[in-house]
């Protein structure tokens, strides 16, 4: 178990995170991230699907609460992945394997930490356990 | 770096058909607003990297408007069409361009001179105020020779007259000048065309293929009362609002003048209150007297800005509405006040005709009036130039602004119609473009009307209030130092990003320009697919994604000038038949994915 290195998928808006960053810098530094121009993109397919080919959490980070470039992705992704929670947890994975946080990080100097600190909690949760396709 | 670009496909692209948030459309020269807006938004927010930004920023405004930086204090046209009125305030464009002109003005004394091959005609432009400017600059950017012919020993014409507490002149005077040496525009000062031998007759001699006569209206307009002058306008104590400000711009006031003294000054509009607020400063006790009522909605309602009275009330200043002058009282040969009907009505039908109810009149004692009425063109040159009809009339084309009298002469600015700064800018624009079809024998009208049709405000769950706007104490600002105070890096970041970016995504950008997106895709729909549930429909905030009727069966489509490809219909639409033409997204998720297992 000690040797668990969780896998995480971290997607980022583009208006929210990072943009004034190197985004191939910060590729070299966040494995597994996904920059989309919205949060309001990621679908739930998208996040069960990581979960299916052997995520164990999926962190999404939107712009803050009222500032979506796209007036209310980020408010839309927020919805979507609190009822997402529901239905993960209702399947026996926990909820604290998906995390969306609004904020606003134009360097996107703490998207790393962001992503050890949520390895660090799914590593005393041990790996998911293996979503059945459906 | 923080870093823009502006060619291939982050240009901006204009249609003959187009659509335009409200704001662009208001613009005179349709700026683009929405673009710089989410730049702002998107500066880094420290001083030192954001300035690099802003310069870009305003090289980019620069291009299309080398007096961006000016409006920042006396425009803000497109805040009266912004649509986030219907939700509170205006995003306040205006002190955003001042912020950037902040920063930008400065620079301009190290921006670099335009690359451009001057290989094509000498054009004559008669008169350097902002039309005069505008179209000597983008005369120069096709490569025209143009000469300014300034009957002044200054450029700027009109924008003089703006009191410094409104408008500072080391902004004006770095404007202008840099505008002449970038565009490297000749420019003949003390040269009043129509006056000595300087005629429009020598000027062609001289070989000057074209001439824009954009003489404004430098004269005062006089009290007039039932279609009859008011006598006694030359007594001692009564000044013309345009010549006193001009003088104040010149230094020429004496301070003590208007010292405890009794200042009446006539009329309702912005000069009216920039002579008012300036008597005022100079320790004036000041009555304005409108012929308009107080209710600015009404047809006959006072027409400065809100601002302005809001201002001058601030400061002391009285305002009496609803009355004008039917007589000038004197005292031997110095005036002493004016006697005052009431006003009944303004405006009819027919324009401006105002009506009086002489059975209610007031006498107003004043130790010195200052008449701000109106002003009036150079009717003198127009006549001698021979540019005006049989009935007196200057008859212009309104599309080509050439003159119907002259073909060789067109004309714009407030000469032809008073207007706003970029009114007359853009006559300047226009006059330009006239003359380059008239020297390259090109079709004169093909093309330049456009149309335009605004977008509506998008959808939104929350809205947040504007930025405060802030200004000097009454006390404290009764000096011509500027009183309203400009953003911060951080405020105008915040006030940049509450713009709801209404306008399309073609005539915007920013995100490309930035490198946030490659290019601008579209949310396309598989008709097999979809099952008219209308989910998408629901979820788009822009009015981009309908239902219709096809071949019997409902589905959803997506209007392309709408849509700004944010991919929320994609990822609502329960039955996969959204998705984003030229999206590489799905892609970089399955490489992803690919890399867990």
């Amino acid at each position: 178990m000690s040797n668990f290195e969780p896998k995480l998928v971290c997607f980022s808006c583009k208006f929210g995170w990072g943009y004034l960053g190197s985004e191939e810098k910060l590729a070299s530094q966040i494995k597994n991230w996904i920059p989309v121009v919205c949060s309001g993109k990621i679908d739930t397919t998208h996040i069960v699907d990581a979960f299916k080919q052997g995520a164990d959490g999926v962190l999404v980070l939107g712009c803050p609460e009222g500032d979506c470039h796209f007036q209310d992705g980020n408010f839309e992704t927020k919805k979507r992945i609190y009822l997402l929670q529901k239905v993960l947890a209702s399947y026996g994975i926990e909820p604290e394997r998906l995390k969306v946080e609004l904020s606003l990080d134009a360097e996107g100097k703490i998207i790393p930490e962001l992503v050890k600190n949520m390895s660090d909690t799914i590593k005393k949760m041990g790996p998911i356990k293996a979503l059945v396709a459906s | 770096m923080w870093q823009t670009v502006s060619s291939g496909g982050a240009h901006v692209e204009e249609a003959v058909k187009q659509l335009l948030p409200p704001c662009q459309i208001k613009c005179p020269i349709n700026e683009d607003i929405q673009r710089t807006n989410v730049l702002i938004s998107l500066l880094p927010d420290d001083e030192k990297s954001a300035k690099q930004g802003i310069i870009q920023i305003g090289d980019y405004l620069y291009d299309k408007n080398p007096f961006f930086n000016v409006c920042g204090y006396i425009c803000g046209l497109c805040e009266l069409e912004c649509n986030y009125k219907t939700k509170g305030e205006a995003i306040r464009r205006r002190l955003l361009k001042r912020f950037l002109s902040d920063y930008y003005t400065d620079y301009l004394n190290q921006k670099k001179e335009l690359d451009v091959v001057k290989d094509k005609e000498k054009v004559a432009v008669i008169g350097g105020g902002p039309g005069g400017l505008m179209c000597a600059y983008a005369l120069s950017k096709k490569g025209y020779k143009p000469t300014i012919f300034e009957a002044s020993d200054r450029l700027g014409g009109a924008l003089w007259l703006i009191p410094e507490y409104r408008f500072p002149k080391d902004v004006l005077k770095t404007t202008v000048n840099n505008l002449v040496r970038i565009a490297g525009i000749d420019v003949k000062y003390n040269a009043k065309v129509g006056e000595g031998d300087l005629t429009i007759k020598k000027l062609k001699d001289e070989g000057y293929k074209a001439i824009f006569y954009t003489g404004g209206t430098p004269y005062p307009r006089p009290l007039t009362f039932e279609g009859k002058m008011v006598e006694g306008q030359d007594l001692s104590g009564i000044l013309y609002g345009l010549t006193f400000l001009d003088d104040v711009s010149k230094g020429k006031v004496d301070p003590n003048y208007f010292k405890g003294k009794k200042v009446i000054v006539i009329g309702g509009g912005n000069v009216a209150f920039d002579v008012a607020r300036s008597v005022r400063r100079f320790g004036g006790d000041v009555t304005a007297v409108a012929l308009e009522c107080e209710d600015k909605t009404s047809k006959d309602g006072i027409p400065a800005d809100e601002e302005e009275i809001v201002g001058a009330t601030e400061e002391g200043i009285k305002i009496i509405h609803s009355r004008g002058v039917r007589q000038i009282m004197r005292e031997g040969d110095k005036f002493k006040g004016i006697n005052s009907p009431r006003c009944t009505s303004v405006f009819d039908e027919k324009g401006f005709n105002p009506q009086f109810d002489c059975s209610d009149c007031v006498d107003l004692a004043g130790d010195i009036l200052i008449i701000t009425i109106g002003q009036a063109t150079d009717r003198a040159f127009l006549d001698k130039g021979g540019l005006l009809d049989e009935k007196g009339r200057l008859t212009v084309d309104p599309i080509t602004l050439q003159s119907l009298k002259d073909g060789s002469v067109f004309i714009g600015g407030d000469v032809r119609k008073i207007g706003f700064m970029l009114d007359a800018m853009k006559e300047g624009v226009e006059a330009t473009e006239s003359i380059h079809r008239q020297l390259r024998g090109l079709d004169m009208t093909e093309g330049r009307t456009r149309e335009y049709e605004k977008l509506d405000m998008p959808l939104r769950s929350s809205y947040k209030p504007a930025v405060e706007v802030v200004w000097a104490s009454p006390e404290k600002r009764m000096n011509f130092q500027i009183f309203e105070k400009g953003l911060t890096l951080k405020e105008a970041i915040e006030e940049a990003k509450r713009c709801v970016t209404c306008g399309p995504c073609v005539s915007c950008k920013a995100c490309v320009s930035l490198g946030l997106q490659t290019s601008l895709g579209i949310a396309e729909v598989d008709e097999e697919k979809c099952s008219g549930c209308g989910m998408c429909v629901y979820v788009c905030n822009y009015d981009s994604a309908r239902l219709v009727g096809k071949e019997g069966k409902i589905v959803s489509e997506t209007d392309m000038f709408r849509c700004k490809s944010c991919g929320m219909c994609v990822a609502a639409c329960p039955s996969n038949a959204r998705s984003l033409v030229d999206d590489a997204t799905d892609e970089k998720i399955a490489a992803v994915y690919a890399s867990l297992s």
